[in-house]
C-alpha cells in the first residue's frame, strides 16, 4: 500500500511542477498575444489603455500571479480561458480536436507498432543475413526522411498525380456525419497522414524491437533452450520474444502518452484538425491560454500513461514486484 | 497668383488620380493562357482560406488577410473601400457635409434594409455603431471614431437620419471613414461588455449569413435571399482553413476546393498559367513590402542619414529578381502607388554616389580600412536587420538590402525570427531595420496613414517637428482639396527622409476553378474573393468591371 501512496505523491508533485512549467514557458518566448489579436496598424491606432482593454477580454491584463491562480483553478473547473487565436473557449477547441488526434495518432501508433515490432524481431532473429540488412537499411532510410517532405511527397503522389486520396482534412465538410460516405471519407483522409506518421515512427519502434530482441537472444536461457533442443518457434515466442516485450511495452505506453500531443508537422501539412495543428496555431500566435490548455492535456496524459505503466509493470514482469 | 497655381495643381492632380485609379482597376484581368467562359452562378463554392476568423465579428477579424470574410456578412454606409476614393452609397443613400468646416455630416439611410434576423436597420444602429466604436471595447475600426477622426456628437434626427459631429474637420468622411466602418446591430451588441468572449454568430445586413463554423477548420455561409441589392449569385459558400500554401494549391488542382484565397507565389505563375482547369486573375492587392527603420534608436534619428540610406537602396532589381516583375517597385515611394490618396508622380531617388557623399559629410567614414564605415563617433556599425522566417521572399529582399548597403560602406547582419517573435518587434522596437508586409489598411487608408505618422513621432528618439507640423495641418484641413495637398506634402517629406522605405507593391494573383464559377471581379485591396464577386452586376459599382483583360508576364 505504501508503495502506491508514495507513487501517487511522486506523480502529484511531478504534475504540479509540469503545470507550472506549462504556464511559464509560453511567457518566456519573445512576442506577445496582442500581436495575434490585432495587426500592427490596429495596435498603432490604440492607446496603451485601449490595448489593456483588449487583453482584459482574455484575462491577460491581470498580474502574473493572478493569471497563474486562475490557470490552476481553471484546470479543476475545465475553464482554460478564451483562445486569442480562435476566439472561443480553449476547452471547446480541445474537445473538438481531441478525437481526431486520438484517431490519427492511435492508428499511426497501431500500424507502427505492428509493423515495427514484426520487422524488428524478424530482423533480430535473422541477424547478420541479407533480410536483416535490407529491413534495417530501408527502414532507417525512411525514418530519416523529414516528415513534412514525406507528407508533401505523399500528397503529390496520391492526391495530385494518382487522384486516389483527398489532399487535406479529416472529414468531408457538408456530408452528413455518421453516413457511410462520411465514414469512407474519414478513412480515406486518414490514410496519408497516419501512413506518414507510421513510417516515421515505425523506424524507431523497429530499432527498439530489434535491439531488445537481440539482447534477449544473447541471454544464457536462450542458449540453454537451444541446448535442450527446443523447437525454434518455442524459443522465439516463449523465451526470446516474451523477454523482449518489456522495453517495447515501455515504448508503447510512452507513445500513448504522446498521442495527446498530436503530430505538429503532419497535421499542419494535411490541414488535419488535431491537437498538433492547434499547438502550431498557439505557438505562432503566442496564445498563452490555448498552449496552457493543450499542455495540460498532454502533461496529464503522459503522466497518467507512465502511472499506468508503473502500476502494470509488476503484473507483466515478476522481477519488478516488491520484495524481488 | 501662387494660390491659383496651387489650386490648379491640386485640381489637375485629382483628375489624374481618378484616371490613374481607374486604370489601376482595369489592370486586373485573366493572365491564364486561355480565358475560358464558365458559369456565372453557382449552387455551392468551396474556397480555401488560411487565416482564422473566430465567429466572424469585428472583434475576431481585424486584419486585411481575411477582412473580406467580414464584408460577406456586414455592410458599410458607402462601399467598396476607403482605398480608391470612389466609394458609392451603400447602406446610406446620401451623406452630406453640413458645415463649412467639415465637422458636421448628415447620413440618410436606405429604407427597408433588414438585418439577418429580420429586424430593420435604422438610425439607432448607426448611432450605436459610432458610439460603440468610440467608447466601447476597442477594435481595428475604433480609430475611425475615437481618434482620426474623433467623433464628439452622434444625434438621431429620425428613423433614417443621423448627424455626426467631429472634433476636427473630416472632409473625407464620405470617402474614407464611412467606407471602412462596418455597421453592427444595436440589439446584438448593446449588452456585450467583452465582445471577444461573445459566442454568437455575427448578425449583419450583408449578402451572406454565417450558419455554421469551426474556428480554424471551416465557415459555412448561405446566401441572404432577401438582400437589398438582390439575391447573391452563389447560394452557399464554404470557406475551408488550409494553412499550408502547398496543400491549398494542391487542393485547388485536385478539385477539392474551387478557389484559393491567397495570392499565388510568383514562381508558380508561369507553370499555372497553362493549367486548363485553372484560371489566374490579377488584381490590385494594395499590399506592400517595406524596410522599416527604427527611428527610436541612434543613429536613425538623423534625417540625413535616413536620406542617405534611402538613396543607397534600389527597389527595381528586387521587383525583377524576387517578384519576377509581378508588381510595382517601391521607387514611387510611400504610400501605395495605386491608392487614390497618393501623388501620382511621386518618386524616390536611387543614387548611391550621392549617398556616399552624404555619409562622408555626416562623418560616417571607413577609418580602420575594413571596407565598412564607422559612425561619426568612431564606433563600429553593424546594424541588426530582422526578417520573419515564414517570408522567403522577404528574406531574399533583406539579403539584397544588406548587399546594397554594403556597396556604400554600411554593414548590416541579418537576423531571422519566428513569425510570433517578429510580430513582437512592432512594440518592443528591438531592431535597427526590418523587412515586413504592410496591409491595404495601413498603406492606402488616409485616416490610418495619419495614425501611423503620429505613432512614428511618438516613438522617435528625436521628435520630427517638421513632420508633426504637416500632420497638424492635415488634421486641420477642412476641404478634400486642402487635405490632398497636405497629403502630397507629407508624402514628399516622408520619401525624402523615410523611416519606411518601400521595396515593392506585389500584384495579387488569384487562382480559381473556372468550371465551378467564373464571374469574379477585382476590387483594390480585396483581390477577387469578396462579396462583390458574388453579387449581381448592378451591385458592382466601385469595383472594376468583370475580369477580362489579358496581361502577359
Amino acid at each position: 500500500m505504501l508503495y502506491y501512496i508514495r507513487l501517487f505523491l511522486q506523480y502529484a508533485i511531478t504534475l504540479l511542477a509540469a503545470l507550472t512549467i506549462n504556464f511559464i514557458l509560453p511567457r518566456l518566448a519573445p512576442g506577445e498575444p496582442i500581436n495575434a489579436i490585432l495587426p500592427e496598424d490596429a495596435i498603432e491606432s490604440m492607446s496603451e489603455n485601449q490595448l489593456q482593454r483588449v487583453l482584459a477580454d482574455y484575462g491577460l491584463d491581470l498580474p502574473i500571479f493572478e493569471q497563474y491562480w486562475n490557470y490552476i483553478t481553471g484546470i479543476f473547473s475545465g475553464d482554460f480561458g478564451i483562445s486569442v487565436a480562435l476566439g472561443q473557449p480553449v476547452w471547446d477547441s480541445l474537445i473538438e480536436r481531441l478525437p481526431w488526434t486520438l484517431l490519427l495518432m492511435g492508428t499511426a501508433l497501431l500500424i507502427s507498432t505492428i509493423i515495427g515490432v514484426s520487422l524488428g524481431v524478424i530482423s533480430a532473429w535473422k541477424r547478420g543475413n541479407i533480410a536483416d540488412a535490407s529491413i534495417t537499411g530501408i527502414v532507417l532510410f525512411i525514418g530519416s526522411l523529414p516528415p513534412f517532405w514525406l507528407a508533401m511527397m505523399l500528397i503529390v503522389l496520391f492526391a495530385t498525380n494518382l487522384g486516389w486520396l483527398p489532399a487535406f482534412g479529416a472529414y468531408p465538410i457538408g456530408v452528413a456525419t455518421g453516413s457511410m460516405e462520411w465514414y469512407t471519407e474519414v478513412g480515406k483522409r486518414l490514410l496519408m497522414p497516419a501512413g506518414a506518421l507510421a513510417l516515421v515512427h515505425g523506424a524507431t519502434v523497429l530499432l527498439i524491437a530489434r535491439s531488445s530482441m537481440l539482447m534477449s537472444l544473447d541471454q544464457d536461457y536462450i542458449m540453454f533452450a537451444r541446448a535442450k533442443g527446443l523447437p525454434q518457434r518455442q524459443i522465439f515466442f516463449k523465451h526470446a520474444f516474451r523477454n523482449a516485450l518489456l522495453p517495447l511495452y515501455t515504448n508503447v505506453m510512452m507513445g500513448i502518452g504522446g498521442l495527446i500531443g498530436g503530430a505538429l508537422v503532419i497535421e499542419t501539412v494535411f490541414a488535419y484538425p488535431g491537437l498538433g495543428s492547434l499547438i502550431v496555431t498557439g505557438v505562432s500566435s503566442r496564445d498563452y491560454n490555448l498552449l496552457q490548455g493543450i499542455f495540460v492535456f498532454a502533461t496529464v496524459s503522459v503522466i497518467a500513461a507512465n502511472f499506468l505503466a508503473d502500476l502494470f509493470y509488476p503484473l507483466i514482469d515478476p522481477r519488478t514486484r516488491k520484495g524481488n | 497668383m501662387k494660390k491659383f497655381i496651387n489650386m490648379l495643381t491640386v485640381t489637375i492632380a485629382m483628375i489624374a488620380l481618378v484616371a490613374s485609379t481607374a486604370s489601376a482597376d482595369k489592370l486586373a484581368g485573366i493572365i491564364s493562357a486561355k480565358d475560358n467562359k464558365g458559369p456565372k452562378t453557382a449552387k455551392h463554392l468551396k474556397l480555401g482560406i488560411w487565416n482564422t476568423a473566430g465567429n466572424v465579428t469585428t472583434y475576431t477579424i481585424g486584419n486585411s488577410w481575411n477582412d473580406w470574410m467580414l464584408w460577406l456578412v456586414f455592410d458599410k454606409l458607402v462601399e467598396p473601400s476607403p482605398y480608391v476614393g470612389q466609394a458609392e452609397n451603400w447602406l446610406a443613400t446620401k451623406i452630406e457635409q453640413k458645415s463649412d468646416d467639415a465637422r458636421v455630416w448628415e447620413i440618410t439611410l436606405r429604407e427597408g434594409v433588414k438585418w439577418h434576423d429580420g429586424s430593420e436597420f435604422t438610425a439607432e444602429d448607426v448611432a450605436f455603431t459610432f458610439n460603440y466604436y468610440r467608447e466601447g471595447p476597442p477594435n481595428r475600426w475604433t480609430h475611425h471614431a475615437s481618434s482620426v477622426p474623433r467623433i464628439e456628437g452622434v444625434e438621431i434626427l429620425n428613423k433614417y437620419k443621423v448627424r455626426l459631429t467631429s472634433v476636427k474637420p473630416m472632409p473625407n468622411f464620405d470617402k474614407v471613414t464611412a467606407a471602412d466602418i462596418p455597421m453592427i446591430q444595436k440589439k446584438q451588441w448593446e449588452n456585450v461588455k467583452k465582445p471577444r468572449q461573445f459566442k454568437g454568430l455575427g448578425i449583419g445586413t450583408g449578402p451572406y449569413i454565417l450558419v455554421d463554423y469551426k474556428a480554424d477548420e471551416y465557415y459555412k455561409f448561405k446566401a441572404n435571399k432577401n438582400y437589398w441589392q438582390g439575391k447573391p449569385l452563389v447560394d452557399e459558400l464554404t470557406l475551408i482553413m488550409i494553412k499550408n500554401p502547398q496543400t491549398m494549391f494542391t487542393a485547388l488542382r485536385t478539385g477539392e476546393i474551387d478557389g484559393a484565397a491567397r495570392s499565388l507565389p510568383p514562381e508558380l505563375v508561369k507553370q499555372w498559367k497553362s493549367d486548363p482547369s485553372i484560371e489566374l486573375a490579377k488584381a490590385p492587392s494594395l499590399w506592400g513590402v517595406w524596410l522599416d527603420i527604427n527611428t527610436g534608436t541612434k543613429p536613425f534619428d538623423n534625417l540625413e542619414l535616413r536620406q542617405a540610406i534611402s538613396l543607397a537602396i534600389d527597389p527595381e532589381p528586387m521587383l525583377k529578381r524576387i517578384m519576377l516583375d509581378m508588381g510595382k517597385s517601391g521607387s514611387t515611394g510611400w504610400p501605395h502607388v495605386d491608392s487614390f490618396w497618393t501623388r501620382p508622380d511621386a518618386k524616390v531617388d536611387y543614387d548611391p554616389a550621392r549617398a556616399k557623399t552624404m555619409l562622408d559629410k555626416l562623418g560616417f567614414v571607413d577609418k580602420d580600412g575594413d571596407g565598412f564605415r564607422e559612425a561619426a563617433d568612431g564606433s563600429k556599425i553593424n546594424w541588426d536587420m530582422v526578417v520573419a522566417t515564414n517570408r522567403p521572399l522577404q528574406i531574399r529582399a533583406i539579403e539584397m538590402v544588406v548587399k546594397q548597403l554594403a556597396e556604400v560602406g554600411l554593414k548590416g547582419t541579418i537576423r531571422t525570427l519566428d513569425p510570433a517573435s517578429f510580430s513582437g518587434l512592432w512594440r518592443s522596437r528591438k531592431f535597427d531595420m526590418r523587412v515586413a508586409d504592410i496591409t491595404p489598411h495601413g498603406i492606402a487608408d488616409q485616416d490610418m496613414l495619419i495614425i501611423l505618422y503620429k505613432g512614428d513621432n511618438k516613438r522617435a528618439l528625436v521628435k520630427d517637428k517638421a513632420k508633426a507640423e504637416i500632420v497638424s495641418r492635415w488634421l486641420d484641413a477642412d476641404t478634400r482639396e486642402k487635405r490632398l495637398k497636405v497629403s502630397f506634402e507629407l508624402q514628399d517629406y516622408q520619401n525624402k527622409y523615410p523611416n519606411r522605405i518601400m521595396l515593392w507593391y506585389p500584384d495579387g494573383i488569384f487562382a480559381y476553378n473556372w468550371k465551378a464559377y467564373d464571374n469574379y471581379v477585382s476590387s483594390a485591396g480585396y483581390g477577387i474573393f469578396h462579396k462583390y464577386s458574388f453579387l449581381p452586376s448592378k451591385s458592382r459599382e466601385g469595383t472594376s468591371e468583370s475580369i477580362q483583360n489579358k496581361i502577359d508576364y
